[in-house]
């Protein structure tokens, strides 16, 4: 269980490694823009094949690389309903405040819980083996979080209940 | 002239069919042989006929992939396949890992790991940068 965990963020981390060749480059088709190409994808020729890896049924991971940007959409566990539920807020809450991420996307791709966007201009700031860390280890972390959400939610459940019905012994 | 392509299209994929499955009689007799690097090799062989066509390509898979689920030794299978395959091997990794198909992922995860440390970053990189043959 734990080692198909390390196994699927080795192969995320070398997939990042390769993938995240970005240069700047402006926009072919309006002079004087300079959007990322991944977002877009107006020209086939400055996009690369788009990466899938699954670990199983739920657990996904979308690497889409173009030449100046590299978008990665995460689809993170969920056994049950609450948990779908906890990640939906959680995930929501980080997104809307993308701002503070800077590589983090309002908006997670279709199909997917999370979304983050990396342009060169981010890697021309920040290292890019640093940006690699910060994603591997936001998808550990993720799980961690999810998991604490759902046991504090269960325990202040039980909690509640169990004051609620003591009027009624 | 489109016309006349697509026969050639049409013809290449009926023989790359039967070239398939003459290869899959061939593996299966060497999976019981209990060799199952020998059978990954033949998978991977043929497979530089890269084709368009769908069925040619779904058919190419199902083969390799009968092969990759056999290799239990992955250091052993690395150690002996020829250079020359690491690039069409990582094209099918990442085909079977896009399946999400438990166990194929499970299997084609371990032997990433041990490509990548074998044929480097180039490898994934080349399979990124090749829009044209794709598996």
């Amino acid at each position: 269980m734990a080692s198909t965990l390390r196994l699927y963020l080795t192969c995320i981390r070398n997939t990042l490694e390769a993938a995240m060749c970005l240069q700047n480059f402006p926009c072919q088709e309006v002079e004087r823009h300079n959007k990322p190409e991944v977002e877009l994808k107006t020209s086939p020729e400055l996009l690369l094949n788009p990466v899938l890896i699954c670990r199983n049924e739920a657990e996904k991971c979308l690497i889409e690389t173009s030449i100046n940007s590299l978008r990665i959409s995460l689809k993170v566990k969920q056994a049950d309903e609450l948990e779908n539920i906890l990640t939906k807020k959680f995930l929501r809450f980080l997104s809307m405040r993308a701002e503070a991420f800077q590589v983090l996307r309002r908006k997670p791709v279709q199909g997917y819980d999370i979304s983050f966007l990396i342009t060169n201009y981010h890697c021309e700031e920040m290292q890019k083996h640093k940006l690699i860390d910060f994603i591997v280890q936001f998808m550990e972390d993720i799980d961690k979080e999810i998991s604490e959400l759902k046991m504090s939610a269960n325990t202040r459940g039980r909690l509640v209940a169990t004051e609620f019905l003591k009027q009624f012994i | 002239m489109a016309g006349a392509e697509g026969f050639v299209e049409a013809d290449n994929a009926e023989a790359i069919m039967i070239r398939i499955e003459h290869k899959t009689r061939k593996i299966e007799s060497l999976l019981k042989q209990c060799k199952p690097v020998e059978a990954l090799k033949t998978a991977l062989e043929g497979t530089h006929a890269m084709t368009r066509d769908e069925r040619c390509k779904s058919a190419h898979w199902i083969v390799v992939h009968r092969a990759l689920m056999a290799i239990k030794d992955v250091d052993g299978m690395l150690s002996s396949l020829d250079p020359e395959y690491y690039d069409i091997l990582m094209k099918y990794l990442y085909k079977g890992l896009a399946t999400g198909d438990r166990p194929t992922c499970d299997q084609c995860l371990r032997i990433h790991e041990k490509l990548t440390e074998k044929a480097g970053f180039g490898c994934i990189l080349r399979h990124l940068a090749d829009t044209v043959n794709t598996v």
